[in-house]
């Protein structure tokens, strides 16, 4: 593995910023609210600075490589080992990192006593059997969203969770974004009154599809547009955003209705294109979710609405409700000019300034935020992931579990899977007793 | 090409008359603020309208007097 010694720490500025947050609350009060972020510190920075985590990459398909560029921007970590049963992925992989060892089959992979944490970059369905096999041997686990194909497998997961003493995190990269830790602090803070409803979106103008070499390679490359292999538009988009939505409303909702189908990408796939789904909390406010890949106007976003204003999460904005009117002097002279030139014909726009109320933008975060249209299938720059993957490495060298993210992705995939069992049923579904954990507030 | 000299006594004047248009529209912010309920802070705050709309007095008053000039000296001129 190379490093540059010249680039900078790729997590510096959320470390120094979560510094920041703990001075301004006086203390540590306000990283009570973002637990997983208590031990994200520039202390603990220099107590690893001399160690590096050996980690494997299980899955070097696009998002493997994605993690595979962030890994090598982190100076404690190490990339020791690459598998992948599509060798043109492994090779990919492997020129990124010629000093990884490469498998084919992960389980003579996971015997390697090189390795102290695994990454797990693979279709939907492996990830129960590779997370569970992960931590049987005794490995650090990371594995991408969503938790698990099946509500059985994800509560098979959280029980192997509660029983092992290796760290498990997931790939809930908003968790370590600034942008939602900044907006979700001030809405908790009561910066936009009550939260009255959420909107959340996601379009896209793309097939979702990637390259087939040959037909028999269909289903294990495009495992995303059927149901043995994803949960489609839910698992796959929703369950970053439904995880936002619980964290603002620091509960989860209790029921969710919807609609899906196939409405344009008639290619054969099963999962659907179109989505649209009402999720229910117990106070009655809702959140609801819409997603389409044949239309990209709209792009992403998160939409908090409060009494009092409005944040857009993923634009790092918000805007209050009451806006301030025009100046007295302009609203005269607006008006002295609508009584005196309104019959008269005079070509070219008014001359009087404009005294519409507009409402202004304030933003979470001063200077440069990065915002996504969300039309990336790989991944965003600046996302938060960069962050949560240099967490894990420093949490596989402490051996520290992550307080609550292991409870976040199984709260917004057991949403995402009863979002997906709404819409095939075309019924109302509550969240079942049997799935229910501690964590969970309704 | 001659040295324009204005006199003290025309520089009073126009400044006088572009005082008075100050005020004029001064009195017309606050006029605006009562009417329309606004705050008081834009007795300052709209301060840089209040020196435009004086601007907007003064020449208007300056295109008046031009009329004026121009009139009388034909008047003068027929006599």
């Amino acid at each position: 593995m190379s490093t540059d010694k010249n680039t900078k720490q790729v997590d510096l500025e959320l470390r120094q910023f979560i510094k920041n947050l703990g001075y301004i609350a006086g203390g540590t009060a306000l990283l009570t609210t973002v637990p997983w972020l208590q031990s994200f510190t520039t202390d603990k920075l220099s107590e690893i600075k001399n160690e590096k985590a050996r980690v494997a990459i299980l899955g070097t398909g696009s998002r493997g490589q994605y993690h595979i560029m962030n890994l090598l921007r982190i100076p404690h970590a190490e990339i020791v080992a690459l598998c992948d049963n599509y060798p043109p992925n492994l090779k990919t992989a492997s020129d990124l990192c010629p000093k990884a060892k490469t498998y084919t089959d992960y389980r003579k992979m996971l015997e390697s006593k090189d390795i102290d944490g695994v990454i797990i970059c693979t279709p939907l369905n492996w990830h129960a059997p590779m997370v569970l096999d992960s931590l049987a041997a005794g490995k650090h686990t990371f594995c991408e969203k969503s938790m698990a194909l099946t509500m059985d497998e994800c509560k098979a997961i959280y029980e192997a969770y509660l029983r092992t003493d290796r760290v498990l995190y997931f790939g809930m990269q908003r968790l370590f974004d600034e942008k939602y830790i900044k907006g979700l602090s001030l809405i908790h803070s009561g910066l936009i009154g009550d939260i009255v409803g959420i909107r959340c979106h996601w379009f896209r103008n793309n097939d979702w599809r990637r390259p087939v070499p040959s037909p028999e390679l269909e289903r294990k490359i495009n495992w995303r547009l059927y149901w043995e292999s994803s949960g489609g538009l839910t698992t796959e988009l929703a369950t970053h955003q439904l995880e936002v939505s619980n964290w603002a409303m620091k509960r989860i909702p209790e029921s969710v209705v919807g609609m899906g189908d196939i409405v344009f990408w008639k290619d054969g796939r099963e999962v659907y294109d179109s989505i649209s789904l009402t999720y229910h909390y117990r106070n009655g406010v809702k959140t609801t979710y819409e997603s389409l890949i044949s239309n990209k106007f709209n792009g992403l976003g998160e939409q908090v609405l409060g009494h009092k204003g409005t944040m857009e999460l993923e634009k790092g904005q918000y805007f209050f409700e009451d806006v301030a009117p025009a100046p007295g002097i302009l609203q005269l002279i607006n008006n002295v000019e609508k009584r005196v030139f309104s019959t008269v014909p005079i070509a070219g726009p008014s001359w009087v300034p404009e005294t519409a109320s507009k409402q202004k933008p304030h933003y979470v975060i001063e200077g440069m935020v990065h915002t996504t249209a969300g039309g990336s299938m790989v991944g965003a720059e600046n996302d938060g992931s960069d962050n949560l993957i240099s967490a894990f490495c420093q949490a596989v060298i402490t051996g520290e579990k992550a307080k609550d993210i292991v409870e976040e992705c199984y709260s917004s995939t057991m949403l995402c899977l009863l979002g997906n069992q709404a819409m095939k049923e075309q019924r109302k579904v509550d969240f079942p007793d049997e799935y229910k954990i501690p964590y969970l507030k309704f | 090409m001659k040295d324009i000299i204005i006199p003290v006594q025309r520089q009073k004047k126009e400044l006088r008359i572009l005082l008075i248009c100050f005020a004029c529209s001064f009195l017309l912010n606050i006029a605006a603020i009562i009417i329309y309920k606004t705050s008081w802070a834009e007795v300052i705050t709209q301060l840089g309208y209040v020196f435009i709309i004086a601007l907007a007095f003064y020449v208007l008053i300056a295109i008046i007097r031009l009329i004026i000039y121009l009139i009388s000296t034909l008047f003068k001129k027929r006599k």
